[in-house]
């Protein structure tokens, strides 16, 4: 089975600054993967490279076994990209632009209108549908542009950073857009993020990329692993009583566990000891915990953004 | 560039000469360089020569129509009407294709830059080659309808002139060397300069000055030429068409590598 992105070894260097070192990864069709880091940190142009808007300056990369910078229209017509800096027609309106890439994924223009129409609808934004693009609201504009990306019902979708600036509803909107086509058979989703509580919810898989370089690659508890991040025991007992070897913070009692297989034990001893337990939960590590612990807490930055 | 355009090279052009249409400074410009230089000056111009009485139209007005309009007219009315006809008419003639290629090149190439819209064509599932060919096309299109336009305003002028003042009409072989060889040219020659501008021009406006300061001197300088070599016949201007047609060719070339995906989103 081809790789749905494939890339080995992809740099891009922009002058004297490296925005890429040597990214390898590889993912399968149908997966949902989460390309998380702070600003900079080269997540755009991971994407421009694969989508073949940038040549890379080493390395290779392929999308479903096509190289993107040989034969882009090949790459394109399988995948729908949002970028920020990939702008609607302002003087068209909704209608007329999606029509128009409609017609480009190569569509009858019937047929483009038609689709076009029903995506308006789903996103929303039907009421505009005449309406200049360029008097569209950030978060129309933004569902504009994923809807445009839908035209040509890819199989894979690009997507850097879709809800960055939006208000909580529209950013919702677009999330729950997102999710949908994420849930579709063989849908891989390629997304940019900043939303770890969102992407946690939404991605299987997750790569985290810092300054250029790939810090870590895999799913949640394989990277909690690689991070020496723990699952919690989590207690609350009645007034005054205390569990030894945990700690009490904010009235829980909270201990780390080496495996999620000691925590039946430890409810049973608690039981046993005669303690009142009103509440015992396992506290599996957030993303956010274990991207914080690889990229850093002062250089961070936005990404502990939570605007949905 | 080969004919016919495929189904989504159509659907560029339409975008694109919709675009043009939304775009007010565009819209004027198509709309007024026809109208003003090839029905209103001339009617202007026609309209003196048909009304002023004889006796008042200045000796020295005699001698440089005699002088441009060879032997055949016999009034000073007829030499100044035949001067329209193949000296200040040509002039005009051959502006209308240089401003409206030129106009509808800042829109097509320029505009999509200045609004961002030239990644998202980009990643659209059409080549490179398409959209440089749709978006030439669309500027040809667009221009070969203003210069339609533009015949037919001066042919209605000049017929109407013919008919008062009992003169021959205007066309000739030249008009047609010109009509149909060296406007064609001259179209993609301001399409391609405008595309080869495009990269250092922030936005369309920009693209249509930096055209008129660096486009029209040596536009005039070529018309000056020009319209002395135009009474001359149409072996010449076969010439003239054949310099144009290699610059073009040259000019093509280079224009389409420049059309990279790097250099576009810089
Ligand atoms: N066109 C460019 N020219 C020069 N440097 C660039 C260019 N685009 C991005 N960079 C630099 O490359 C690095 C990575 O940028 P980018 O891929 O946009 O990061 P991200 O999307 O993760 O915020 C940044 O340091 C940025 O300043
Ligand atoms: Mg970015």
């Amino acid at each position: 089975m081809t790789e749905a992105v494939f890339a080995n070894g992809l740099s891009k260097r922009y002058g004297e600054r490296l925005a890429l070192d040597r990214l390898s990864l590889s993912l399968s069709p149908g997966s949902v993967f989460g390309f998380l880091g702070p600003n900079g940190a080269g997540k755009t142009t991971t994407v421009k490279l694969l989508t073949g808007l940038l040549t890379p300056t080493e390395g290779a990369c392929s999308v479903f076994g096509l190289d993107p910078c040989r034969e882009p229209e090949k790459v394109h017509a399988l995948c729908g990209v949002v970028t920020e800096s990939a702008r609607l027609y302002p003087q068209l309106s909704g209608l007329e632009n999606l029509s128009f890439f409609g017609e480009l994924c190569g569509l009858p223009r019937a047929a483009a209108r038609e689709r076009a129409e029903s995506l308006l609808r789903r996103l929303g934004l039907w009421e505009a549908a005449s309406l200049a693009a360029g008097a569209y609201s950030t978060g129309m504009a933004q569902r504009l542009s994923l809807a445009r990306a839908l035209m040509g019902e890819p199989k894979l979708l690009f997507l850097d950073e879709p809800t960055s600036g939006l208000d909580p509803e529209s950013a919702q909107a677009v999330n729950e857009l997102i999710a949908a086509q994420a849930a579709r058979e063989g849908v891989t989703v390629f997304l940019c993020t900043h939303q770890l509580r969102y992407a946690q919810d939404l991605c299987s898989g997750y790569g985290i990329l810092h300054h250029g370089t790939l810090l870590a690659l895999g799913d949640l508890s394989s990277l909690a692993e690689q991070a020496g991040c723990h699952s919690h025991a989590v207690f609350r007992l009645g007034q005054g009583e205390v569990l030894p070897g945990f700690s009490l913070q904010e009235g829980f009692f909270r201990r780390p566990l080496r495996s999620e297989e000691e925590m039946p034990a430890l409810v049973r001893e608690a039981v046993q000891a005669g303690l009142h337990v009103y509440e015992a939960r396992l506290e599996r590590p957030a993303l956010e915990d274990v991207y914080f612990r690889f990229v850093g807490h002062e250089e961070g930055g936005r990404a502990d953004d939570t605007s949905a | 560039m080969t004919l016919p355009l495929d189904s989504r090279e159509w659907a560029i052009v339409r975008k694109d000469l919709k675009n043009v249409w939304h775009t007010k400074m565009a819209r004027l410009t198509i709309l007024l360089v026809p109208i003003l230089l090839c029905l209103v000056l001339p009617a202007v111009y026609v309209t003196v020569i048909a009304l002023v009485p004889e006796e008042e139209l200045a000796a020295d007005a005699r001698e440089i129509a005699a002088l441009f309009a060879g032997g055949e007219a016999d009034t000073v009315r007829r030499l100044l009407f035949s001067m329209i006809g193949q000296m200040l008419g040509p002039l005009f003639f051959l502006m209308v294709p240089l401003l409206s290629s030129t106009t509808a090149a800042a829109c097509s190439f320029v505009g999509e830059r200045e609004h961002g819209t030239m990644e998202t064509l980009l990643l659209a599932p059409v080549t490179l080659r398409q959209i440089f060919r749709a978006k030439v096309a669309a500027c040809f299109l667009l221009s070969a309808v203003v210069e339609l336009v533009s015949l037919l305003f001066f042919s209605a002028v000049m017929a109407v002139g013919s008919i008062v003042l009992e003169a021959p009409f205007y066309f000739n072989g030249n008009w047609a060397v010109l009509v149909f060889l060296l406007c064609p040219l001259f179209t993609v020659l301001g399409i391609i300069f405008m595309v080869l501008v495009s990269g250092k021009s922030k936005n369309a406006m920009e693209a249509m000055q930096t055209s008129s300061y660096l486009v029209l001197p040596v536009i005039l300088l070529f018309v000056g030429q020009f319209s002395g070599l135009f009474p001359a016949g149409p072996l010449y201007l076969l010439i003239a068409a054949a310099l144009a047609a290699a610059a073009d060719a040259v000019l093509l070339r280079l224009a389409s590598r420049a059309f990279t995906p790097e250099k576009l989103l810089r």
